[in-house]
């Protein structure tokens, strides 16, 4: 059960990427390769605050927001905006995320970095099975970030105009919705939440320059199983990583997880290619 | 002077290249500079099997390192235990590689779009953890040490002979992918990458086509792993990271990723800068961070890019083509076989939208059915299912004999279904000629491995295409604009064009989707005798339009939709004087008229 709880505990911090993936597809039908190296930028930012400055938790989160939020910002300028299409966007996205990775490592090195958590430490046995307080807060955030988005999504006049921007973006634009500026605020409001969580996500990742590379994968495959666009997909894509690579690390060993993973993108996509949750759009011609 | 120049045939100056790459050692170049050279084509022969799969068709993958890395820990293991054989070991470098390509690409294309790069990606960060569970056979973090130095058909090779080796696969392997380039496969690949619907639409399977050229492409980087374990003699996993994937992306953008030649370039250009220096690895992954954001917006083809324009530069100034007189005898249609096309009671809903309630129709070969309607009333999607765009909720549809109902859109192209489409499609950059020739790549498809080796079958389906290209230009006439590009053409143009390129594939069935829209009265005349002349060789025409006199004047029978259901059916005459037709279509109501 202990396994369980952690491997759910890791699942929502997939389940946090492949939520930023989807809302950067829900708004560009794109895919920005970059943003798990944003919310490692949150891990590393958050930090430094904690550690290095050792600042107020609040002021800490504001900081990561806004400095993330800022260097999502400038990627939307400089690799979203100036370029159209799917693999132009990969290649960029793909080059910010490598420029990131540079970043972080020239600043704070290689090595693995202990993220202090926000509340006082304690752990408790929940259905015999042993969970940090971090963790079930986590796990909890998780949950409350995708149903308020969801809602948010499904009743706001915003949340509307998104919905038709991602269906079709001429079509919105004649009907006065300002798909450039609405975008650009959902881009930016990715690269928020992806700082904002850092406070959460940190102590149960650690700070390590690999923790891009490591979140992209994980976000993907959450994404790939509950397919793309569906923010509750998603989280239950993210939880189910968490749990296959939380199990196969207690029962097979160290070496596996990532490779069980792996297996389970490759079934997905063979069995299931549009998700649990996505829809098939039929091409028109 | 120049002219003369500029018209050497364009495969010389490479084939003069890779003699002196062959020959430099005897030019009296460094053992460090021979170094260079040879990871130079190792390189570039990984950046070349990207190129295939992200330049020529569009799917941007990193899993070239993994079989890379597959080829090298293979070759270096079997190296030490097995049989030291250069030749044997370059075959299961290269065969093993296509397996990894075949198991990642499998998967990876199922989705479209990103699903190829991400599955690719994971795939390229599973390799040291692979390294480190085969640790027994691979040496783990500690590397593979002490492999041999290679023998070739049990002679030992020196520094120099290996050199040779390697240099003589490397020029080998692009003179193949520049054969497969020029021939017709290239245009197919690019159609594909341009287009995906127009390639389904010609026959092309999309999904084969996509997974062939990433599969392909594993094969230089098995032989470039096979090679690079003998270049050290020792392989580590530092060697295979994530870095190395992006070292080979930049090589492949920066020598241009749609060119033959251009990951020569982009690698060699990587070795002797950065890849040369120690001081790199600290700042690598920020510049490649930003090279790869400048190219990906900036640089259109890389080096390669460049080059090429300066050369149509060059030749539009000193070389201006000759000019190819207007043929005037546009020449005869050869009779064509046509085929009855059956739909009946077909059923399609879209969420709670009923686009199509029940739809029959008959087309005859060697007649004109023409399928009109407001917009709206479902003319197009009829279209769509019978060509498999989108899939029918119920009633059936045969070509002929044949049942396609739920085909897929390559297959029912190849019952003989050709169509034109209400927006012109022709990919960018591909001349008149090629755009049309793509339209008998599948009925008269060669195989890959003939078309490379330029064998008698393939020279003589290239002979057929030219002659066939050339009878259907002149009948559209356009001949004298063939070596134009085609998408730069004017709409009237461009609309013969695309009748073209699917009578060029002998349709049984074609269908023309508002193909008289956008024209002029004299282009309208015109095309209107070419679909009269293609009914008269026997193929089965429909036609659905919304200019009222054309249809009037072309069909023999004409099917009337209003609201997704069948009002009329009849001859121009009845159709004519329908009242419903008069009252739906085209908005005369009956008490006005009495």
């Amino acid at each position: 059960m202990t396994s369980i709880w952690s491997g759910l505990a890791i699942g929502a911090v997939y389940a946090l990427v492949g939520i930023g993936y989807n809302l950067v597809f829900i708004a560009y039908t794109t895919f920005n390769f970059a943003h798990a190296q944003l919310m490692m930028f949150g891990v590393f930012v958050t930090y430094w605050g904690l550690v290095v400055a050792e600042l107020p938790v609040l002021l800490v989160l504001l900081i990561a927001a806004v400095v993330v939020g800022l260097v999502a910002l400038v990627e939307e300028l400089i690799a979203i905006r100036p370029v159209k299409g799917i693999h132009a966007h990969l290649v960029t996205t793909l080059g910010m995320a490598t420029l990131l990775d540079g970043v972080t490592r020239l600043i704070w090195g290689d090595q693995v970095l202990k993220v202090p958590p926000a509340v006082p430490d304690a752990t408790w046995t929940v259905l015999g099975g042993r969970v940090s307080v971090v963790e079930v807060g986590l796990i909890a955030c998780v949950i409350a970030v995708t149903a308020a988005l969801t809602v948010y999504s499904r009743r706001s006049l915003t949340g509307l105009a998104m919905l038709a921007m991602a269906e079709d973006r001429d079509a919105a634009l004649l009907r006065g919705i300002d798909v450039k500026r609405l975008a650009l605020g959902v881009f930016v409001f990715a690269g928020v939440l992806a700082g904002a969580t850092g406070p959460l996500v940190g102590p149960k990742t650690f700070a390590v320059a690999t923790l891009g590379a490591a979140l992209a994968l994980k976000g993907f495959v959450a994404v790939a199983i509950g397919g793309f666009g569906s923010l509750h997909g998603a989280l239950i894509g993210g939880f189910v990583v968490g749990l296959v690579e939380s199990l196969t690390g207690r029962w097979l060993g160290s070496q596996f997880p990532t490779i069980a993973v792996f297996a389970v993108l490759v079934l997905i996509l063979l069995l299931k290619p549009a998700g649990l949750f996505g829809t098939t759009r039929e091409r028109v011609v | 002077m120049l002219a003369r120049i500029l018209r050497i045939p364009s495969w010389l100056l490479p084939l003069v290249l890779g003699a002196l790459l062959i020959a430099a050692p005897w030019l009296g170049i460094s053992a460090g500079t021979r170094r260079l050279l040879l990871l130079t084509c190792v390189l570039a022969l990984v950046a070349s099997g990207l190129n295939l799969s992200f330049g020529y068709t569009g799917e941007l993958a990193l899993g070239q390192t993994a079989m890379y890395a597959t080829g090298a820990y293979l070759t270096g293991y079997l190296a030490i235990n097995w049989v030291n054989d250069l030749a044997l070991l370059i075959l299961v470098a290269a065969v093993a590689a296509l397996l990894v390509g075949l198991v990642s690409g499998v998967p990876g294309l199922r989705l479209g779009g990103w699903s190829l790069a991400m599955t690719s990606f994971f795939l390229v960060l599973l390799v040291p953890q692979f390294l480190d569970l085969l640790e027994r056979f691979t040496g783990g973090a500690v590397g593979l040490v002490g492999i041999p130095a290679p023998e070739l058909f049990g002679s030992r090779l020196g520094p120099l002979g290996f050199y040779v080796v390697v240099a003589v696969l490397t020029v080998a392997w692009f003179a193949l992918i520049r054969n497969l380039i020029t021939s017709r496969h290239g245009v197919a690949f690019q159609v594909l990458r341009e287009s995906p619907v127009l390639a389904s639409s010609l026959g092309i399977s999309v999904y084969r086509m996509k997974l062939t050229a990433y599969a392909v492409g594993a094969i230089p980087a098995g032989i470039a792993g096979g090679l690079f374990a003998y270049v050290d003699k020792y392989l580590s996993p530092h060697s295979f990271g994530f870095t190395m994937a992006v070292t080979v992306l930049a090589a492949s953008i920066l020598g241009g990723a749609k060119s033959v030649y251009g990951p020569l370039v982009g690698a060699a250009v990587m070795q002797y800068g950065p890849l040369r220096s120690t001081d790199f690895e600290q700042y690598a992954q920020i510049v490649y961070g930003i090279f790869l954001i400048i190219a990906g917006t900036l640089v259109a083809n890389g080096l390669a890019g460049l080059a090429n324009q300066a050369i149509r530069r060059l030749r539009a100034r000193y070389a201006p083509p000759e000019e190819i007189p207007r043929s005037t005898d546009p020449g005869e249609l050869p009779p064509l076989t046509g085929a009855r096309l059956e739909v009946s009671d077909v059923q399609k809903s879209f969420g709670g939208l009923r686009a199509l309630g029940g739809v029959s129709l008959t087309a005859e070969p060697g007649r004109i059915t023409a399928l009109i309607g407001p917009n709206g009333s479902g003319k197009t999607t009829l279209l769509n299912m019978i060509c498999g765009y989108y899939r029918t909720d119920a009633g059936t549809i045969r070509v002929g004999e044949q049942d396609i109902t739920g085909a897929a859109t390559h297959k029912v192209a190849r019952t003989g279904v050709a169509r034109t489409f209400q927006t012109p499609l022709f990919p960018e950059h591909i001349t008149v000629r090629e755009a049309v020739a793509a339209g008998v790549y599948m009925p008269h498809y060669v195989g890959m491995p003939s078309s490379i080796l330029r064998l008698p079958n393939y020279r003589r389906a290239a002979a057929a295409d030219r002659a066939d290209v050339d009878a259907v230009l002149r009948l559209v006439g356009v001949t004298h604009l063939a070596d134009t590009e085609a998408a730069s053409l004017p709409l009237g143009t461009r609309r013969m064009l695309e009748v073209a390129r699917a009578l060029v594939s002998r349709p049984k069935v074609l269908l023309l989707d508002e193909v008289a829209s956008g024209l002029d009265t004299d282009e309208i005349e015109r095309l209107a005798d070419l679909v009269r002349a293609i009914r008269d060789a026997g193929t089965a025409v429909i036609l659905v339009e919304h200019n009222f006199g054309l249809v009037l004047s072309l069909a023999d029978t004409i099917y009337v939709l209003a609201q997704g259901e069948l009002v009329a059916t009849g001859t121009p005459a009845e159709i004519q004087t329908h009242p419903r037709v008069l009252a739906e279509y085209l908005g005369v109501s009956q008490e006005a008229k009495a």
